[in-house]
C-alpha cells in the first residue's frame, strides 16, 4: 500500500479521549459527564476540554440543566458528528493491511 | 499513522461500545415485579376457580395490573432520572414495554369485558403478547435465548387451546415459571454478571 491510498484522518477525532467519547455517543442517544468520565477514565479538566473541541466542531451537543440541584452535563452526537465519525471509521481502514488472499 | 495505531483506535472503539453496552444491561427488576404479581394473580384465579367463584376473577387481574402500573410509572421515572447513559437500545425496550403492558391490558381485561371473546381465551392471548414480547427483547438486547423463550410462549398459546378451565390455568402458570421466571432470572444473573465487570 503506498501513502496515496491513505485516506486522511479528521484532526478533532484523531485523539484516544475524543474518539471514545464520540464511540460512547455513536451507541448512546446521550451520555452524562459523569458516565463519559468514568468509562474514558479521564479527568475532569481533561475531558471537558475535549468536549469542549468535539463541540466547537459541531460534533456534539453539550446541554446543562440540573438533577436534584445538582449541574448535570450531558452530551448527544449531532448528525455532523455522526457523519465525521463514519468518515473517519472508513479512513481508519485503509490504515489496516489488506488480508492475504489465498491462492 | 501506521497499522498498530489504527488497532488502537478500533480497540478503543471496541472498548467504549461494550462499556456502554454493558451500562445500559436491563436490570429484570420490573419484570420481577411483575412476575411476582402476576404469580399472586394466577394463584388468586385458581383458588377461586376451586370455590367456582368465577366473577371475582376480574378484580384479582385489575388489582394486579393497577398495582403493577403504578410500579413501573414510578419505577421506570425514576430510573430514568437517576440513569448516566441512554441508548437507543433501552429506549425501543420502553417503547416495547408499554406496548406490550397496554396489549396484556386490553387483552387481558378490557376486551374480554367487553364481550370480545370469553375469558377461557385470555391466557392464551396473553401468551401470544408474552411471545412478542421475549422475542423482541431477545432482538433488542442481541440475546438468542430470549428468542427462543418467545418461541416457548408462541408454542404455550397454541398447546393452551387443548385444555380447558381449571387446567389452562394449570398449564398457563407451567408456562409462566418456564417461559417468564427462568428467563428473568437468567436476566437478572446476567445483568449482576455485568455490572461486576463495569
Amino acid at each position: 500500500m503506498t501513502a496515496e491510498t491513505f485516506e486522511p484522518l479528521d484532526p478533532v477525532i484523531h485523539s484516544p479521549l475524543r474518539l471514545a467519547v464520540l464511540s460512547i455517543l455513536l451507541s448512546a442517544r446521550q451520555a452524562d459527564f459523569g458516565f463519559l468520565k468514568k468509562a474514558t477514565e479521564a479527568t475532569d479538566g481533561n475531558l471537558s476540554t475535549h468536549l469542549a473541541k468535539l463541540e466547537d466542531a459541531g460534533y456534539i451537543r453539550v446541554k446543562k440543566s440540573f438533577r436534584e440541584k445538582k449541574s448535570l452535563t450531558t452530551c448527544v452526537l449531532t448528525d455532523k458528528g455522526r457523519a465525521a465519525f463514519g468518515r473517519y471509521l472508513k479512513a481508519l481502514e485503509s490504515y489496516l493491511p489488506v488480508r492475504a488472499k489465498k491462492p | 499513522m501506521n497499522d498498530d495505531q489504527a488497532r488502537e483506535d478500533i480497540r478503543i472503539i471496541k472498548a467504549m461500545l461494550d462499556k456502554t453496552r454493558r451500562a445500559a444491561t436491563e436490570s429484570g427488576t420490573l419484570f420481577i415485579v411483575w412476575g411476582v404479581l402476576i404469580t399472586l394473580a394466577l394463584a388468586g384465579t385458581w383458588v377461586l376457580g376451586l370455590l367456582k367463584e368465577y366473577r371475582w376473577e376480574w378484580a384479582v387481574w385489575v388489582g394486579v395490573t393497577v398495582v403493577g402500573w403504578v410500579f413501573s410509572a414510578v419505577y421506570g421515572y425514576r430510573r430514568d432520572r437517576k440513569s448516566e447513559v441512554k441508548t437507543y437500545a433501552q429506549i425501543a425496550a420502553r417503547h416495547l414495554y408499554i406496548a406490550c403492558g397496554a396489549g396484556f391490558l386490553l387483552v387481558g381485561i378490557v376486551l374480554p369485558r367487553l364481550g370480545a371473546y370469553s375469558h377461557e381465551a385470555i391466557s392464551i392471548l396473553v401468551s401470544v403478547v408474552s411471545g412478542i414480547l421475549f422475542f423482541v427483547m431477545g432482538g433488542l438486547y442481541e440475546w438468542p435465548l430470549l428468542r427462543v423463550f418467545g418461541l416457548v410462549w408462541w408454542a404455550g398459546a397454541a398447546g393452551l387451546t387443548l385444555v380447558k378451565d381449571n387446567d389452562r390455568i394449570l398449564l398457563y402458570t407451567v408456562l409462566f415459571v418456564v417461559a417468564y421466571l427462568l428467563p428473568v432470572c437468567i436476566l437478572r444473573a446476567k445483568y449482576k454478571r455485568e455490572q461486576s465487570r463495569t
